[in-house]
């Protein structure tokens, strides 16, 4: 543990000045002086009040003014020795005063007198003279001294240290810090080097203890919150190295306490809350612990810009390279082969996910492992991840291991890349193989594997293979939704039920009235005496007069309205007279049926009888009125 | 490939031509060419089980689980039924994450009718033995008298394996209306009580498996699982076959 200060060394120079027996300076100086003349009302300057020979019991009162605000001040006591001729030494007790004050307003302001009591005297400086303009001035502080011009500078050791960050963390933009009003002497810091950034990209987090008193020891750290963010570690210092740091003009010895590489996961204004440390400053049982929060953060994380190729995980950004690895392209069946993907460069190496290796399936690839190497460079987190595969040639051939590619977002170009591998052909050859051989890194299964696997294994399981010939078939509907479909089912209903509507309709028209029915009987009479004439040259007589007696009978039925079948001649002829019928129709109707009545037992055999039968039936039915 | 094949008609020439070369694409390992000449195929009009059964297939080498399933589903639906089909959408199913418990218990005796049958050739058979029927008995009259008799037995049994058929027909009618099946695409799609993204997750499904779609509202459909889960998932997560 480092203390800011050295008591031992200070308490020797005091006895070693005391034996001395200086003569001590007699008259009292009393100034002060400013570190610039113009200032912005957002910037700090400096006062500093120097007392030279002052009495121990000598008050200062520094400037007291409404149009200042101090920020901080401080108090150093310097005492040199000057040693000239052979006399005594000249001792010189300088005590000087730093404040750091920043002006409430604009305008030409007057810092007022401090003033000094000592031994019943009353001593005053100059009022100093500033202008203050609105905002920031600009402009590097220039000291203006309102009494004495030259005095050593106690503190000018510190003025212009080389900062500590400057050389080994160029890249590392801490903004600077702001000292806290309550806990100036010690206070704690977190810093980013970046807060605004894209996803996946790299900030790094700073916890400092600044402190211008002694540390004993840090007892207790607790971290921000990290919420959205994928941490890794890149320094947790094991004991505290102070540097000097000076901030606002004074000195401070700034510790490190942890330093964090964070990815933000997500995009956003991500908070980071205050980190917390119990401190014991001071020595032994003049110790005393305190408890200093820092301040807290935020991010600003923007999303990737839009191009990503597909499927790009947000982890993969930085800058990367892809390699593969294999440990032999010509093998025998049963020798396994190495194969390595190995992604290296700088990003988040532990969350970035390497392509998966793919191959044909007579390469057997078993689930790899992975080990990752991360190498901090300049606060930067890169180094390399190594997936290993283990692939177990199945059947002899050669095959190929396809490329593989690592999309990423390189943040620093501010554009996606890709990073590819060729393809790898391996050449597997039948033969011995052997156990023996394989690597040690195998687990037991996988030696039953390979030990198995020495043949070269035909198998049905896997992918069937796509078709080596097609019968294209344009978009359509299922066949019961086409119209030809609906057109055929419906058909033989649509025919049916128009053949039974026009039957019926026909019978309809047939039977609207009597008379229709008696052309159609009287139709049917004729036709049916059309075929008793093809019988009359046959030599079946009776057959021939059967038919002309139904062709009479149905004529005179369908000619008169009522059945006449069962009437003898007498009440036929009646009928007849009765239905207007001449008497010589009358005669022949009677003759054609008496005819019939012999010709069917045995009479009228001769052809001549039977033509003037059918030609008396025939003249009555033609000459029938209707 | 001629400048009228990618501009958007495709002779029947140049159809084959770009089956054969999505087919060389799938030799070399270049799925992503291979899948792109199939779709392009479909899209042009050029689809059919055979194509989608390479689509399907190309899917499944890609390992994108859910559109293959989905291809070999359309295959298998269109009637490209074969072997390799059979094999394909086996190995789909082995590989999904999902495992439905009583899959079979509860699902409705129609869908698996339909399921076990092919639809056409259902129709078909109905269409002919319908029209057959009546065109006998319409036409008996035709015939001889002495074969009128076995031509109206003949008619007699069209029409009597028609009915089933009908039956049958009806049946891929009825699940044709109203079952929508579908496949899940997303790799994990969510399934909520209420069709709104703070409704209660109710359970997951994943790439690859076999849903029916209910209803849709707005952006979500109610998926039923084989064992009758039902829930609320967002539409763009399945595709229906």
């Amino acid at each position: 543990m480092r203390r800011t200060g050295s008591g031992r060394t200070a308490l020797l120079a005091v006895l070693a000045l005391l034996a001395t027996a200086p003569a001590w300076a007699a008259d009292i100086e009393f100034y002060q002086t400013v570190d610039r003349t113009e200032v912005g009302t957002d910037d700090t300057f400096k006062l500093t009040v120097v007392v030279v020979d002052a009495p121990s019991n000598a008050q200062v009162r520094l400037p007291e003014s409404n149009d200042f605000e101090v920020l901080s001040s401080s108090r150093g006591s310097q005492r040199s020795i000057s040693l000239s001729g052979g006399g005594p030494a000249v001792i010189q007790d300088i005590t000087r005063h730093e404040l750091i004050m920043r002006p409430l307003r604009a305008g030409k302001l007057t810092i007022p007198p401090s003033t000094l009591t000592a031994g019943g005297r009353t001593y005053r400086t100059d009022a100093v003279q500033l202008t203050a303009r609105e905002g920031h001035a600009g402009g590097a502080p220039q000291a203006q001294q309102g009494g004495r011009p030259s005095l050593p500078d106690p503190f000018r050791n510190f003025r212009n240290m080389p900062d500590p960050f400057g050389d080994d963390d160029s890249d590392l933009n801490d903004d600077e810090p702001v000292i806290p009003r309550g806990d100036s002497d010690l206070f704690l810091r977190a810093s980013l080097d970046r807060d605004d950034l894209y996803v996946g990209e790299q900030a790094t987090l700073s916890l400092y203890i600044y402190s211008r008193v002694d540390l004993s020891s840090v007892d207790a750290v607790t971290m921000p919150k990290l919420e959205g963010f994928w941490t890794e570690e890149v320094e947790s210092p094991t004991q505290l190295t102070g540097e000097q740091k000076v901030v606002d003009g004074i000195p401070y010895r700034a510790y490190l306490l942890r330093r964090r590489a964070l990815f933000p996961v997500k995009s956003g204004t991500l908070l980071i809350t205050p980190a917390e440390a119990d401190i014991t400053t001071g020595f032994l049982f003049a110790g005393h612990r305190v408890h200093r929060v820092s301040n807290g953060l935020k991010v600003k994380v923007r999303p990737l810009p839009s191009g990503a190729p597909p499927n790009m995980s947000n982890a993969n950004v930085g800058s990367w390279r892809m390699s593969l690895d294999v440990s032999q392209t010509r093998v025998e069946l049963g020798q396994p082969i190495t194969v390595k993907v190995i992604l290296e460069g700088q990003g988040n190496v532990k969350n970035v996910t390497p392509p998966k290796l793919t191959g044909p399936a007579a390469l057997k690839i078993y689930e790899p492992t992975t080990t990752d190497r991360v190498t901090p460079n300049r606060n930067r987190i890169q180094g390399r991840r190594v997936v290993e595969y283990l692939v177990m040639p199945q059947r002899t051939g050669t095959f190929t291991l396809p490329e593989l590619r690592f999309p990423y977002f390189d943040p620093s170009r501010r554009q996606y890349e890709t990073a590819r591998t060729d393809p790898v052909t391996i050449t597997v050859e039948a033969g011995a193989g052997g156990v023996s051989s394989l690597p040690s890194a195998m687990t037991p299964s996988q030696v039953a594997d390979a030990a198995n696997e020495q043949k070269n294994v035909l198998t049905t399981g896997g992918l069937r293979p796509v078709r080596a010939q097609a019968h294209f078939v344009g978009p359509s509907q299922p066949v019961w939704m086409r119209p030809f479909f609906i057109a055929g089912v419906l058909a033989p209903l649509g025919l049916l039920a128009g053949v039974a509507f026009i039957g019926g309709m026909r019978g309809r028209l047939a039977t609207r009235s009597e008379a229709g029915r008696g052309r159609q009987q009287a139709k049917a009479a004729r036709k049916r005496l059309a075929e008793a004439e093809k019988l009359k040259a046959g030599a079946d007589a009776g057959a021939f007069y059967v038919e002309v007696e139904k062709a009479m009978v149905g004529f005179l039925e369908a000619q008169l309205g009522f059945p006449v079948g069962g009437l003898t001649r007498e009440a036929l002829g009646e009928k007849l007279a009765a239905a207007g019928v001449d008497a010589e129709r009358r005669a022949r109707v009677l003759f054609v049926l008496e005819a019939c009545d012999l010709g069917r037992y045995g009479g009228g055999v001769e052809p001549g009888e039977r033509r003037k039968v059918l030609a008396t039936a025939a003249a009555v039915m033609e000459g029938w009125a209707g | 490939m001629s400048d009228a094949a990618t501009q958007g008609y495709y002779t029947a020439e140049e159809a084959e031509a770009v089956f054969q070369q999505a087919n060389d694409a799938y030799g070399r390992e270049d799925y992503a060419t291979a899948q792109a000449h199939y779709e392009k195929l479909i899209a042009h009009g050029f689809g059919g089980p055979d194509v989608l059964y390479n689509l399907g297939t190309t899917h499944l080498a890609r390992g994108d689980l859910g559109r293959a399933v989905l291809a070999l589903e359309q295959a298998w639906k269109q009637g490209g039924r074969a072997a390799d089909l059979e094999a394909n959408l086996a190995l789909a199913r082995a590989r999904q994450v999902d495992k439905v418990v009583g899959a079979t218990a509860d699902e409705a005796f129609l869908p698996r009718l339909a399921a076990a049958t092919d639809g056409a050739a259902v129709a078909w058979v109905f269409f002919v033995a319908w029209l057959v029927g009546f065109a006998l008995l319409l036409f008996r009259r035709v015939f001889p008298a002495l074969r009128r008799t076995a031509v109206a037995v003949v008619a007699g049994l069209c029409l009597t394996a028609a009915v089933p058929a009908a039956m049958l027909l009806a049946a891929h009618i009825w699940v044709h209306q109203n079952v929508h099946e579908a496949v899940v695409l997303s790799p994990t799609l969510v399934a909520r009580e209420l069709p709104r993204s703070e409704g209660r997750s109710l359970f997951e499904v994943h790439a690859g498996l076999k849903v029916q779609l209910l209803e849709e509202t707005g952006k979500y459909v109610r998926i039923r699982l084989p064992n009758g889960l039902e829930g609320w998932a967002e539409r763009d997560g399945v595709a229906e076959i």
